[in-house]
């Protein structure tokens, strides 16, 4: 295994490197930064870094999470990279995990260690959090005037019948924040509840977008009324003039935006230096710029924000995010994304077909009570909600080597999807011939 | 060929009355008046750009006519489309389509005339049979040579048996040989189903050859019809007489008046005018190779003219020789028939040209 | 008169001249190593167990025993054949009615007919949800004066209906080719044997254009198979190009999946050319007469020059809805859940002018020598195929033709994996410097020259070249002086597909791009288009695009046109 044994060389390398980070020179010259982030969020940071670090040019070269990843696994051999940035903390524990990071350690003051319960910064320092989101409920006023929608407040109201066929949101496979955000419903409520309400509320699913982006941008045409996605999209789209609004549920994730110096990176000074402008009060200022509209990580920031500007220091709503256990969420980030895509995404008609009756049974149930038709649809709930894997077996070595490629042998990754898609299709269909049951008994 | 019955065809008669045609500026067919016979092998003869071929597709609907009418069998078809004339038309590139056998191509107009598949079966084989090629039915165009495809072009047009068959230069693209025998099982064919054809041709030896009566265009302007020895033997025109065989044309002038009125060639020679003969201004002498003599310098005239001559050249064309000679000003070619034997005369030596009064003509432009 | 014909079965030549070899030996490398090498190294993967590495099939049986991958074969099937009869619907009357019928404003419609092909990656997604979405301006209007909706968008119908508006230039511009060359005659024939409308058309028209909508549908198949981005914008996940796409780019996850779908994407796709090569086997009609000049041109009656002007708008209409609707987005305020967008502005033009220009430059730069090189390519594997007797020629046609079906990113990343390794004196990876986004457009539109500059030669009597080479000229100098002049039109078609497409091509160049600097316009579209206040100068900057590759596309047909009258008049 060549990639092995220059990752070895590099982790040797890393070392070394950091043993010499004592004796920085002067930042100078051209520092490369591969980012997820879009122009209106780079164009005034680069500026206010060019100005603040003169000498020093920042290249933005942008690309997706995930094309970033690849991307600086495929350059390694001869890396010209010196930064990674973007927002999916499981983005940068990949990077982590294949020793594409370097240790580093701030030197910025006056940054907590949490946000919520959200650790900050990677506790071995290979990234850092320099600022917060929150994820929420947008919503498309005129989309929701014409369709009669209510105004949602929470998770739950998104499973309410009124709002089958008007919510999206992006697939946690494709988006490391929106998995953060099925982690957070999985780790507080459980794994079998939890999976239970993310799939009452996928029932009303209109689409499942590959991009982070997809969702705001389909909310913001009105393609779709609702949308479930970070604050910021939706407090851009408020600055762009679109007619949309957004609402923090009680439970929000925290997700922390995120940067980390590359290993081996051709500037190292200039990347470091970059990660302490962002750090420092006047790099945690620009954050607050309309057209960023982040979570500034220094509280002292808040300051200078508007009265209304959401502060995650002191919100209640950002505090319930109870005991987030990172250790956790990383053992089954596969198994979790693989099981949302085998269940919902792609099963996601079937899923609608029976939440569709469902709404109807409940409808009718509303009027005229009937315990038979009650118990045939629970029954269907219960099949819909049961789930082909336990939370010990989904956190398991064999299935973890499944999709990782790890020495235990079990089952190969594409017969754990197989069965988890049949498992789904299988129930799906059941539940469905319940509900056309109950629904002929309520009637 | 084979015995079995040839398709029943109704001849009928074209009349092409008054027609003009131009495309923008270029005039291309000028007052064209025809009267074709049921049963008639006619051609259009003429150089190319004459609009003879132009005048045939106007026939079967594919050029339609600023002023006049074309009438089949006394009906007026200029209204129609191509595909319901019933006219059949054979094209110069034979436009067999490569992507049918030979067989469906043949069965094309049948069926789209929705014929029943047996009656369609019947007259294929009846139309191959009659071009000998019942054996290459299943076979593609591209695997025939240029005869073969030929006689499928016209077996494809005579299976649906129309009124009127047009011929569009059928024989240019087959070699000399082949073109012998193709134009005599063309006439053969023809006769045998008494069909009303029209053959478009440059090549005055084709239409002679197997045509009743033929109308020479120029210019858009039908210049004479007639049988192919009228149009030898009475051209109406310099054109007609230039245009099919040879003719000597000398310039000159007329001179005196009544019984002694006299054409003086330019260069000073006067000949006699016949007094029956009308000749109108700026008319020239025309008369045949063939219908000269050459004789010794000093020869008796008899009835004939005799023109005094140098001759200037000599070609062998064994069975006869064709001599060139000058009379005045004017050059002339005579036909002399070969004896084997007898000396050729001398480039250079004097001689004199005997002419019949009978053979001269006197013709405009 | 003779015909002017050419048998491509026809043989002269029993081997190759050293030259010949030599060509063919470095097209073989060319394609060796940015095209198939490349990509080796990324699909390798294929065959490999998760974990040891070692050679195995078993990914296959996975492959075939999968339900979702299963469905998703059929889905990708069947959205690609009904593709191509859309297309073919939208296709067959603009080339019937331009070709065929004295139509004026034939070019014009021409032109307008090849613009969706050039189609900016999101924006165009964005303008025709805007159009044709659940609630766009259609559906809006639907909705509000007759209480329904169309689900233009939604599902695999979705797919089918931007796929077909999106690629059927492919068949227009190449059964426009094939009408025009049919010999008046055979038309005419048919005619006089009774033959009108629409069974003519039908029974031999039709027929005898075959291979040139064979030669566009075939293309259209593949395309649509291998597209990922529309089916993925659409949220349509149960397709094999999509597939794949989410499995090689899923961070964290090391899944051979992904590059046994590609594996199965290249084979089908080879698979759809080498079968459309079958069956246009001995239908190479060469039905082009001198003096013949294609179909005759029929002047219509008043009713049916209303009723095809009718059908030529409506058809225009629909498939340039997109660009209006990028039209409208560019100069849109807010534009959410209404008709038509609240307000106008030019504030976005004014937004990307100052950077569209590195843009531009780096565009045309990219764009005009992928095509350069893909005519050269084009021409040559044209030549070497038609012309010698080479042995493994086709092989050289196949491997370039297989490009069509190689997904952007896996060329990307194959780019990466073999040349980031490999460095320039100074240290910089050779992976870096531009000309590598070059050969990646370059190979990836190769396709599309070598079709139009096969089509070229085959139309190119022999007996021309064997005049030349009779009067003294040698094969080289025969090729440039004869050949090559003979071919100008298809090898421009074949530069303005390349040029025209490279333009606007995302997947390859959003993983070799290096630096704001080097990067073309799709990329800076990518840029915009990832937030809100991005929308309308993306669609400005969309707009740029579109209209600059349409004018080079314009100007090419301009030069085209004098260079065929030059021709002309020189006879």
């Amino acid at each position: 295994m060549i990639t092995r044994r220059i990752a070895v060389a590099a982790a040797f390398g890393f070392s070394l490197v950091a043993a010499s980070l004592a004796f920085a020179q002067a930042p100078s010259g051209k520092v490369t930064v591969v980012t997820s982030f879009s122009k209106d969020v780079t164009d005034p940071i680069k500026k206010a870094f060019e100005k603040a670090v003169p000498g020093v040019t920042l290249e933005v070269q942008n690309r997706n999470t995930n094309a970033g990843v690849k991307y600086l696994e495929e350059t390694r051999a001869n890396n010209q990279v010196d930064l990674f940035w973007a927002s999916a903390p499981d983005a940068f524990e990949v990077l982590k995990g294949k020793q594409l990071l370097m240790q580093y350690k701030p030197k910025a003051t006056g940054i907590p260690d949490k946000i919520g319960s959200y650790p900050v910064n990677d506790p071995q320092g290979f990234y850092f959090g320099f600022a917060a989101s929150g994820y929420g409920i947008m919503w498309n006023e005129r989309y929701a005037k014409a369709n009669k929608l209510p105004e949602p407040k929470d998770w739950q109201d998104l499973a309410r019948p009124a709002f089958y066929d008007h919510v999206s949101i992006a697939s946690p496979a494709r988006s490391g924040t929106t998995h953060l955000t099925v982690e957070t419903i999985l780790q507080g409520e459980g794994w079998d509840k939890g999976w239970r309400t993310i799939k009452e509320m996928a029932g009303n699913f209109n689409s499942i977008t590959e991009r982070s982006f997809g969702v705001p941008e389909a909310v913001n045409s009105g393609q779709v009324g609702v949308g479930i996605v970070i604050d910021f999209f939706a407090f851009s789209a408020q600055a762009s003039g679109f007619p949309v609004k957004f609402v923090y549920p009680t439970v929000t994730t925290v997700v922390p935006a995120n940067v980390g110096v590359i290993a081996n990176a051709p500037n190292k000074a200039a990347a470091e230096a970059f990660v302490e402008f962002l750090l420092s009060p006047a790099g945690q200022e620009v954050l607050l710029e309309p057209g960023i509209r982040r979570l500034p990580i220094n509280p002292a920031v808040y300051a200078k924000a508007g009265a209304d500007y959401p502060n995650p220091f002191t919100d209640p709503r950002f505090q319930k995010m109870i005991g987030f256990d990172v250790d956790k969420s990383e053992a089954r980030t596969a198994a979790v994304d693989t099981l949302f895509d085998q269940l919902i995404s792609f099963q996601l008609d079937a899923l609608k077909g029976v939440t569709k009756v469902l709404h109807e049974v409940d409808a009718a149930l509303a009027k005229k009570p009937n315990p038979q038709a009650k118990a045939l649809a629970d029954e269907a709930r219960g099949l819909i909600a049961a789930m082909p894997v336990s939370e010990a077996q989904a956190a398991s070595p064999e299935i973890k080597a499944a999709f990782t490629g790890g020495k235990e042998k079990g089952a190969r990754q594409a017969e754990l999807e197989s069965q988890w898609a049949s498992f789904a299709r299988d129930n799906y269909a059941k539940a469905k011939a319940k509900a056309e049951e109950a629904l002929k008994a309520a009637k | 060929m084979n015995a079995t019955m040839p398709p029943s065809v109704a001849t009928a008669s074209v009349e092409i009355e008054g027609v003009n045609l131009s495309y923008g500026a270029n005039h291309v067919l000028k007052d064209v008046d025809l009267s074709i016979r049921p049963g008639e092998y006619f051609a259009f003869l003429g150089p190319s750009g004459c609009g003879k071929t132009t005048l045939l597709r106007l026939i079967a609907g594919f050029n339609e006519a600023d002023t006049g009418r074309v009438l089949i069998g006394g009906r007026d078809i200029s209204s129609l489309p191509p595909w319901k004339r019933d006219v059949g038309m054979v094209f110069q590139s034979y436009a067999l389509w490569p992507h049918m056998s030979v067989r469906r191509n043949v069965a094309f107009g049948l069926e789209e005339r929705r014929l029943p598949r047996a009656e369609i079966e019947r007259r294929v084989s009846v139309a191959l049979d009659l071009v000998g090629l019942g054996h290459l039915a299943e076979r593609r165009p591209s695997q025939l040579s240029g005869g073969q495809q030929q006689r499928v072009a016209v077996a494809r047009t005579i299976a649906v048996e129309p009124k009127v068959l047009l011929l569009d230069e059928p024989l240019s693209n087959l070699d000399a040989k082949m073109r012998v025998q193709v134009r005599r099982e063309l006439r053969d064919l023809q006769q045998r189903l008494g069909l009303t054809t029209i053959f478009v041709t440059h090549d005055q030896e084709e239409a002679n050859t197997i045509c009743d009566r033929i109308a020479v265009m120029n210019d858009g302007v039908v210049q004479q019809v007639g049988t192919p020895m009228e149009l030898y033997e009475r051209p109406a025109n310099l054109f007609v007489a230039n245009f099919l065989g040879t003719a000597n044309i000398l310039a000159g002038k007329m001179a005196g008046s009544g019984p002694g009125r006299h054409f003086v060639i330019d260069g000073g020679i006067a000949i006699p005018v016949p007094a029956e003969i009308s000749v109108p201004d700026g008319a020239k002498l025309v008369f045949r190779p063939q219908h000269a003599e050459l004789r010794e310098a000093d020869a008796a005239p008899g009835d004939d003219l005799a023109l005094p001559c140098i001759i200037t050249h000599r070609e062998f064309l064994g069975a006869s020789v064709r001599y060139g000679v000058r009379i005045g000003a004017s050059e002339a070619a005579v036909d002399v028939p070969f004896q084997s034997g007898k000396d050729l005369r001398e480039i250079g030596a004097k001689a004199t040209l005997a002419l019949s009064p009978r053979s001269l003509r006197w013709l405009c432009g | 008169m003779t015909a002017v014909s050419t048998t491509p079965h026809r043989t002269r030549r029993l081997s190759a001249t050293p030259g010949q070899i030599a060509l063919a030996l470095a097209i073989a490398c060319f394609l060796l190593f940015f095209l198939v090498l490349p990509v080796a190294t990324v699909l390798y993967v294929a065959f490999t167990e998760k974990g040891t590495g070692s050679f195995t099939l078993v990914n296959f049986y996975d492959f075939a025993r999968t339900e979702l991958f299963m469905r998703s074969l059929w889905n990708s099937f069947y959205v690609s054949a009904m593709s191509v009869v859309w297309a073919s619907v939208l296709a067959l009357p603009l080339a019937y009615l331009t070709t065929r019928f004295a139509f004026r404003g034939a070019a014009l419609v021409q032109t307008l007919g090849f613009l969706p092909l050039i189609m900016p990656p999101f924006v165009g997604a964005v303008a025709m949800q805007l159009f044709f979405g659940r609630n766009g301006s259609i559906n809006l209007l639907l909705d509000d004066w007759f209480g329904f909706k169309i689900g233009f968008m939604e599902g695999l119908n979705g797919v089918i209906f931007v796929q077909s508006v999106h690629y059927f230039p492919f068949i227009l511009i190449n059964l426009s080719a094939a009408l025009r060359n049919i010999d008046r005659a055979m038309e005419e024939a048919a005619q006089n044997l009774g033959s009108s409308g629409l069974r003519l058309f039908r029974r031999i028209v039709f027929p005898l254009a075959l291979p040139g909508y064979l030669a566009g549908a075939s293309l259209v198949f593949v395309k649509v198979f291998d597209d990922l981005a529309t089916p993925l914008l659409l949220n349509v996940k149960d397709m094999l190009a999509p597939q794949a796409y989410l499995r090689v780019t899923s961070i964290g996850i090391a899944d051979p999946m992904g590059y046994v779908i590609s594996v199965v994407l290249v084979v089908a796709s080879v698979l759809a050319m080498w079968l459309s090569a079958l069956a246009l086997k001995g239908r190479d009609y060469a039905t082009t007469q001198r003096g013949g000049g294609g179909l005759a041109k029929r002047r219509m009656t008043p009713w049916e020059a209303a009723l095809g002007y009718g059908v030529v708008i409506l058809i225009l209409a629909l498939v340039l809805a997109p660009h209006l609707g990028l039209l409208l987005l560019s100069f849109a305020t807010v534009w959410s859940f209404s008709p038509l967008p609240d307000g106008f502005t030019t504030a976005h033009y004014l937004r990307v002018f100052g950077e569209s220009s590195l843009y531009i430059k780096n565009t045309l730069i990219y764009a005009s020598i992928a095509g350069g090189i893909d005519v050269v390519l084009g021409v040559a594997i044209a030549y070497l195929v038609l012309r010698t007797k080479l042995v493994g020629r086709e092989w050289l046609d196949w491997a370039a033709s297989a490009a069509l079906a190689i997904p952007g990113v896996v060329l990307g990343i194959g780019y990466l994996r073999t040349y980031y390794g490999i460095t320039l004196p100074d240290g910089t990876p050779l992976a870096t410097l531009w000309i590598t986004i070059v050969l990646a457009l370059a190979i990836r539109r190769l396709p599309y020259a070598l079709r139009a500059c096969y089509a070229a030669l085959q139309q190119i009597s022999v007996s021309l070249e064997e005049a030349a080479e009779n009067l003294g000229a040698t094969k080289a100098r025969t090729v440039r002086r004869i050949v090559v002049p003979l071919m100008a039109g298809g090898i421009l078609a074949g530069f303005v597909t390349s040029f025209s497409t490279a333009a606007v091509e995302l997947s390859a160049t959003l993983m070799l791009v290096q630096s704001n600097s080097d990067a073309p316009l799709a990329y800076g579209l990518y840029v915009f288009m990832q937030s809100a206040a991005g929308r309308g100068p993306g669609a400005a900057l969309g707009v740029v695009a579109v209209v600059l590759v349409a004018l080079c596309t314009l100007l090419s047909h301009l030069i085209i046109e004098r260079s065929q009258k030059a021709k002309g008049m020189g006879h």
